[in-house]
């Protein structure tokens, strides 16, 4: 742009009327609010679905007459959705156990202890934040089905290991409190060294304490990724009784056709939780997320 | 370590080499349990997919076939060779186009005549290669790889735009800025298993669904949205048919779903950027009299770059990996349209059980990850500003 177009548009701005700032301030407005209608949406027509009678999701209806409640009791009922619940419970908890454990633990040495071959095993760990799944999925399901090498018990298909472990450390949690512990004041240590602290007590008792927005974050994340996990539990679970809420929406989906009010109470059910915890969190969660700039 | 040795001093050089193993220890004992699992479950199974890539592999291991299974996908390595060339000609070009004669008087203009003369003949060489790769090649493969960039080009260029948008208007003094934010973050954060299904519905092919009764209004017959196998092109009149002729109805319905769920995730990020440029840059340009206008495409865009360059990277990489809602959200009468490469790869191995040949075609997928990766830090790279 030369200075021969900036100019006029420079002048005009300058005498901007009072009327012309409020027009553009509603435009502004506008946008804002069709962008929110358009996200939103589908989350109220999802609701409004769910508790309408089948007739009324044909004759494509608003909002129903009267909210049929019992559609989340046959949802509930027609699948296994208590099982797979409990199930996806499960798995959320064990990998967010073994996450929090693996990741603190080399957070903390990463950011804090010198030792020989840092760099490089660091370096590794970030390089496996771009390997798509597509290449790891197949020999970790052969080593999951005990392919590979003996796994205790035989094959760990239709287990709990399947569901958790491969998920129980990742590179990008690892990454996030390392950042965040390299920042502590090393007189912090040198204080706690002197009254005779080593490195796993320092952790435990002054490093983790202040800590408490960073590991946050990794449990929000990791929260999500296990909840909404669906490829990796689908290839590993065979059984009805071993799946989680997300492989169980998709064969309900699959036999429920459609019935669109079940399917949308389905669908409600699942996500309650994550839009619980998200409410619950959502300042942690976008600034984790803004903080770290990565993908959860 | 170095102000512990200040601050004490009295401390024998002995007692620091203790200390010293005893850090070495410690880093070890403590990074083991990550590195256990990352090894055994990220970095382990690379090795073991490109050694099951050269075995027929069914689902038990057959015999050892070496290349045979990346032959499959090529047809002779003699077509990729003429692809690569192509490919090496064409980037050779574009260095050419921007770098070359420089020192030279009219250095631009030759540069650029040779340039585009490279460029186009790395062109033709690339499209030749890609034509006999298609002759004698595996055609599902190479087709899900033109579903996989329109589905890519379809998503990351809108949702940046529209991220954004969305991130510069709520950096303005707007009230309700918070709520806003956390509604357009809600699609990137509930499971895509489930709002997949209420695209199902609203994008049904019924006369009576919601996207059908809204093109209704505007006077345009029910469409076939997420069954729909043709391309979107031939649906607006032009004649052009199959996945040349651009993406078919059914990938636009999974687009548009994808855009949905991720500009939330881009506006979060575009928003901690604009807050991270310089307030007085802004009041400077002010004074200056600069425009908003000016002010947003002289000051913002160039300050946002390394944000924009990060998010572009990030969306391709993530729509090559994309996979979840595809496979919900196909049905089998989009046919291959719609069969990106992660969905092909997975149906190799879970429905057809040929182990082989999926790792293989999963391995040719990581090796362009990772070259579309280097590309986009060469050529985004290099016009992003760090301030």
């Amino acid at each position: 742009m030369d200075n021969s177009t900036v100019l006029p548009t420079l002048k005009k701005d300058k005498k901007e009327s009072p009327a012309s700032r409020i027009l553009g301030k509603a435009g502004l407005y506008l946008i804002l609010i069709v962008g929110a209608v358009i996200f939103i949406f589908p989350f109220f027509w999802m609701i409004s679905n769910s508790l309408m009678t089948l007739g009324e999701t044909i004759t494509r209806q608003v909002w129903p007459k009267v909210p049929q409640w019992i559609n989340y009791k046959e949802a509930w009922d027609g699948a296994n959705f208590s099982k797979y619940f409990i199930n996806s419970v499960a798995v959320t908890l064990g990998t967010l156990t073994g996450l929090l454990f693996t990741s603190i633990l080399a957070g903390y040495a990463f950011g804090r202890i010198d030792f020989k071959g840092k760099d490089i095993l660091f370096g590794l760990f970030l390089a496996t934040m771009m390997i798509p799944e597509s290449v790891t999925l197949i020999p970790n399901y052969l080593l999951i089905r005990g392919n590979i090498f003996p796994l205790p018990g035989g094959t760990w298909i239709n287990t709990y290991w399947a569901l958790t472990v491969p998920f129980m450390a990742n590179a990008f949690s690892i990454f996030l409190l390392r950042q965040f512990f390299a920042q502590i004041p090393n007189e912090l240590w040198d204080a706690a060294r002197i009254d005779g602290c080593d490195h796993l007590r320092f952790l435990v008792q002054i490093v983790m304490p202040i800590s408490k927005a960073p590991i946050m974050t990794v449990l929000l994340f990791g929260f999500t990724a296990s909840w909404n996990a669906f490829q990796w539990p689908l290839l590993v679970t065979t059984r009805d009784t071993w799946r989680p809420l997300m492989v169980g929406l998709y064969g309900f989906v699959q036999e429920a056709g459609p019935y669109t009010h079940w399917l949308m109470a389905g669908a409600v059910i699942t996500i309650i939780p994550i839009l619980i915890v998200y409410f619950l969190t959502q300042k942690q969660f976008t600034q984790g997320i803004a903080t770290t700039g990565l993908k959860g | 370590m170095e102000s512990s040795k200040e601050l004490i001093p009295t401390k024998s050089s002995s007692a620091f080499k203790k200390q010293a193993r005893r850090d070495q220890i410690t880093g070890i004992l403590f990074t083991f349990p990550a590195f256990l699992i990352i090894f055994i479950f990220g970095i382990f199974p690379i090795g073991y997919s490109i050694y099951m890539s050269l075995f027929n592999w069914q689902v038990t291991k057959g015999p050892f076939i070496g290349d045979k299974n990346y032959l499959l996908i090529f047809g002779s390595w003699w077509n990729l060779l003429v692809l690569v060339a192509g490919l090496g000609l064409f980037v050779l070009g574009f260095f050419v186009w921007t770098r070359a004669f420089q020192s030279i008087n009219n250095g631009q203009r030759l540069a650029h005549i040779a340039g585009a003369l490279v460029l186009i003949l790395g062109g033709v060489i690339f499209i030749t290669g890609w034509g006999m790769m298609y002759e004698t090649g595996n055609k599902d493969f190479l087709n899900s790889l033109i579903v996989t960039i329109y589905y890519a080009l379809g998503t990351v260029p809108a949702e940046i735009i529209l991220g954004l948008v969305l991130a510069y208007i709520l950096y303005q003094d707007i009230i309700g800025k918070e709520a806003f934010r956390i509604i357009y973050f809600l699609p990137y954060i509930t499971p895509s298993i489930s709002t997949a299904v209420v695209f199902q519905i609203i994008f049904s092919s019924r006369e009576t669904s919601l996207a059908n009764t809204i093109i209704g209004l505007f006077g345009i017959d029910p469409l076939r949205w997420r069954f729909e196998p043709k391309p979107v092109l031939n649906l607006l009149g032009f004649d052009v048919s199959g996945l040349a002729g651009g993406p078919s109805l059914a990938l636009v319905t999974i687009i548009i779903f994808g855009i949905w769920s991720f500009v939330g995730y881009n506006t979060v990020i575009f928003l901690s950027g604009l807050g991270n440029i310089p307030k007085e840059i802004y009041e400077a340009a002010e004074m200056d009299g600069a425009s908003k206008w000016d002010r947003f495409w002289h000051i913002t865009i160039p300050m946002i770059s390394p944000v924009t360059f990060y998010l572009t990277l990030i969306g391709f990489i993530g729509t090559f990996k994309a996979f979840n809602h595809i496979y919900v959200m196909r049905t089998p009468s989009a046919q291959n349209t719609v069969v990106t490469t992660s969905l092909l790869v997975f149906d190799r191995f879970y429905k057809a059980n040929q182990y082989g040949v999926a790792t293989a075609q999963a391995i040719v997928l990581f090796v362009i990850i990772l070259g579309l990766t280097l590309a986009q830090n060469k050529v985004l790279g290099e016009r992003v500003f760090y301030g």
